[in-house]
């Protein structure tokens, strides 16, 4: 179980955001996906695995970020990107080798989706993310993750 | 997907086989087992196929017959009237029966069933019997199911020239996860593995998921969904379920359900034909019994006309003097199950309404199981959605079964060239989780139509001074008070830092994995420590074994109110 924390740590992505504007980064942040989504989803595995370790959902980064969507995306962007996650993250179809790593992955997506589908916890979420010029240090703001951080300390 | 770490002794005999064979997956099959009718299909590498009986039937009725030495299922044996099927002999129905203590009113109101169901109502497992050679044989409800789960695999095997051992079953979503356990021992019984027990209409959305994949190919990852609801009623059981599919992924966004379908419309008429009908097996006497099944073969069939047909003659004679001479039109058995229809009508809204879903938004409605024919049910739900038809794309009594074979090939890890096995089904959990606290309230820490896997946690603190162990009592439901909830277990825990009321911060974290296994961790968290004082606790749910029915008042009746524990208000 405690695999799960120390992939995320370890996620050599770079610190998103930082000191740049929101449209360049998510320019940058957006690359990948479009890469990832043009190809195939049963046979690259690699590709799959690599995507994900290097979008690194690592504790720094926003829900957008998650999501792999641009801050500006529409409603329709953060729908079909949360079903493309979850089909290579939910642990009915991620490989066996991670199957105990993908139910916190995609606990993350869908939490993400569930923040930025709403427009109410989305405008929420985007006054508190905008107001700081930064990411959340930590995903709080949405209701699955806000008190005692089990990922990383507690008990596995 | 956790595995037990020990094995049935009935599941040793196939261990070695599967062992050798890991290279190709084995492709598990869905079964369907309902109340009154069972059906089974399988992925034959290109489509689902369901699978026929030597009598070249896909459904079976779900009964086991008790003769003499060796009982036999309806997947076998064949009747030669539907009055056989009433004698005492054959148990039927036991998905209504299986997990529920007699203190249950499903439990009660099978009493008046041809075989015996006996309350004591004292919450423990009801004791069950089947009349043979002039005696009461005594047997459970997983007993039956397990019999007749091995006739199934029989067949299976004899057709699929292969062992089956991996199974998806469909389960009605009002099951509580106790009764989940008693169809897994049930599956292990009969030497099955249960690799997925789905909710019935998730079954019936994975299977529309799929069609509309087929239909529109482009629509992968452009992100437009469609809602659909689908509602499901058999003999047994009543379930909705409202799904958003898109490119093969079927999300689930809300169920509901409840113990309702065609075996209450069926026993509510039978009242109506006949006032006193259930002091009329009071004994279950022989005459008794054999009037009885009279009456209901009599009623059952008039109920099937009254799909087709305005109204009907129905001309019994019981045998025991009495007879029955009566035209029923069909507005007389719709005013006679206008509480059946009720409920179903506030299930669909209820549905509606947790799923955030407008009837516009809507795109197709789905309706199947037996009772999806029956003209009041068509139009109720007609009538919410201001439609003129419902969806056609489906055979209403083999949705389920091809949803379950379509899941067993997805998580057997089968892949499909055609990308017809693209597929997801992201589960919602029926049923709230939670604990007992603030009293005998029932917290819900893992709230109903929370997307699967799920983990949430919640902070409880003590009610007396120096408390120093507080009992964790955890139940699954909707009701705000636990004795409305299912018992799933208990554990205490101790060393609990001796500290003014209210001050110890008690973390309760509810864990569901993609394959549904809850695990419950609890323990007392240290302020300004990263390190918990004491080894914090994991429990795998349920724990509670048969005659959980009096569990809780046990141990209220041991421990009071010393042991309690009430909610923190949230810090914001």
């Amino acid at each position: 179980m405690l695999s799960v924390s120390n992939s995320i740590a370890v996620a050599p992505t770079a610190v998103p955001f930082a000191g740049s504007s929101h449209t360049a980064s998510s320019r940058v942040r957006f690359q990948p996906l479009n890469a990832f989504a043009s190809t195939s989803y049963a046979s690259t595995e690699n590709a799959t695995s690599s995507y994900l370790s290097h979008r690194g959902m690592a504790s720094c980064s926003s829900l957008y970020e998650i999501l792999g969507v641009p801050s500006g995306a529409s409603f329709q962007e953060v729908k079909s990107a949360y079903r493309r996650l979850a089909r290579v993250c939910h642990p009915d179809v991620a490989n066996f080798d991670r199957k105990d790593s993908s139910a916190d992955e995609f606990m993350k997506i869908h939490a993400a989706y569930s923040t930025l589908s709403d427009p109410a916890k989305r405008a929420d979420y985007d006054r508190k993310h905008l107001l700081r010029h930064r990411p959340l240090t930590t995903a709080s703001g949405f209701s699955g993750y806000t008190r005692r951080n089990w990922e990383t300390d507690q008990c596995w | 997907m956790a595995e037990p770490a020990y094995i049935v002794a009935s599941d040793n005999e196939t261990t070695g086989e599967e062992k050798s064979s890991a290279a190709f997956p084995e492709i598990a099959i869905g079964i369907d087992i309902g109340t009154s009718q069972c059906s089974i299909a399988v992925w034959n590498g290109s489509q689902v196929e369901l699978l026929k009986n030597t009598r070249n039937q896909k459904m079976m009725q779900s009964f086991v017959m008790f003769k003499d030495d060796t009982p036999s299922g309806g997947v076998s044996s064949h009747l030669s009237h539907e009055h056989e099927m009433l004698s005492g002999a054959a148990i039927f129905n036991m998905k209504r029966l299986i997990g529920r203590v007699d203190t249950d009113p499903v439990v009660h109101a099978s009493k008046s069933l041809p075989f015996l169901v006996q309350t004591l109502d004292i919450g423990v497992r009801p004791f069950i019997a089947a009349l043979v050679n002039n005696v009461w044989r005594s047997t459970t409800p997983e007993e039956v199911l397990a019999i007749f789960l091995v006739e199934l695999r029989a067949m299976a095997e004899v057709q699929l020239r292969r062992p089956i051992r991996n199974v998806v079953l469909t389960i009605p979503v009002s099951f509580s996860r106790f009764q989940l356990t008693r169809i897994e021992r049930a599956c292990a019984m009969a030497g099955l593995q249960v690799l997925r027990l789905m909710p019935e209409p998730t079954a019936v959305a994975l299977l529309y998921a799929q069609q509309q994949q087929q239909t529109e190919h482009e629509n992968m990852g452009s992100g437009s969904e469609k809602i659909a609801l689908i509602f499901n009623m058999g003999a047994g059981y009543c379930d909705v379920a409202v799904t958003a599919t898109a490119g093969g992924v079927s999300q689930i966004k809300s169920l509901a359900g409840s113990a309702i379908g065609g075996e209450d419309l069926l026993q509510n008429m039978m009242r109506h034909l006949l006032p006193n009908a259930e002091s009329l097996l009071s004994d279950h006497r022989i005459n008794e019994i054999k009037s009885m099944a009279l009456l209901r073969v009599a009623t059952q069939e008039a109920i099937h006309k009254l799909s087709f047909q305005t109204s009907v003659q129905v001309d019994v004679d019981l045998g025991n003097g009495s007879k029955i001479r009566k035209v029923v039109g069909r507005e007389e058995f719709e005013a006679v199950n206008q509480k059946v229809f009720d409920r179903c009508e506030s299930l669909i809204t209820q549905c509606l309404h947790d799923a955030k879903v407008e009837i516009e938004d809507v795109s197709d409605i789905i309706a199947v199981g037996g009772c999806s024919c029956i003209p009041k049910i068509k139009n109720l739900i007609l009538k919410i959605f201001k439609r003129e038809e419902l969806y056609k794309g489906m055979n209403p009594s083999e949705a389920a079964a091809c949803g379950a074979a379509l899941e067993g090939a997805v998580a057997s890890g089968v892949s499909d060239p055609f990308g017809n096995l693209d597929l997801l089904t992201i589960q919602a959990t029926p049923l709230a989780v939670g604990i007992r606290a603030d009293g005998n309230n029932f917290i819900p820490i893992i709230p109903r139509n929370t997307t699967m896997p799920a983990r949430r946690d919640l902070i409880f603190t003590t009610v007396h001074d120096n408390q120093t162990q507080a009992l964790i009592i955890v139940y699954e439901g909707e009701g705000n008070k636990v004795e409305e909830n299912h018992l799933l277990g208990y554990f205490k825990i101790t060393g609990i830092p001796p500290a003014p009321k209210g001050v110890p911060e008690i973390s309760v974290c509810m864990d569901i994995d993609a394959s549904n296994a809850l695990r419950v961790f609890a323990g007392v968290l240290q302020p300004r420590s990263s390190h918990p004082a004491i080894p914090f606790m994991e429990v795998r749910m349920p724990t509670v074994d048969d005659g959980h029915g009096w569990c809780a008042e046990a141990l209220h009746r041991a421990h009071g109110a010393s042991l309690d524990l009430v909610t923190v208000q949230k810090k914001i």
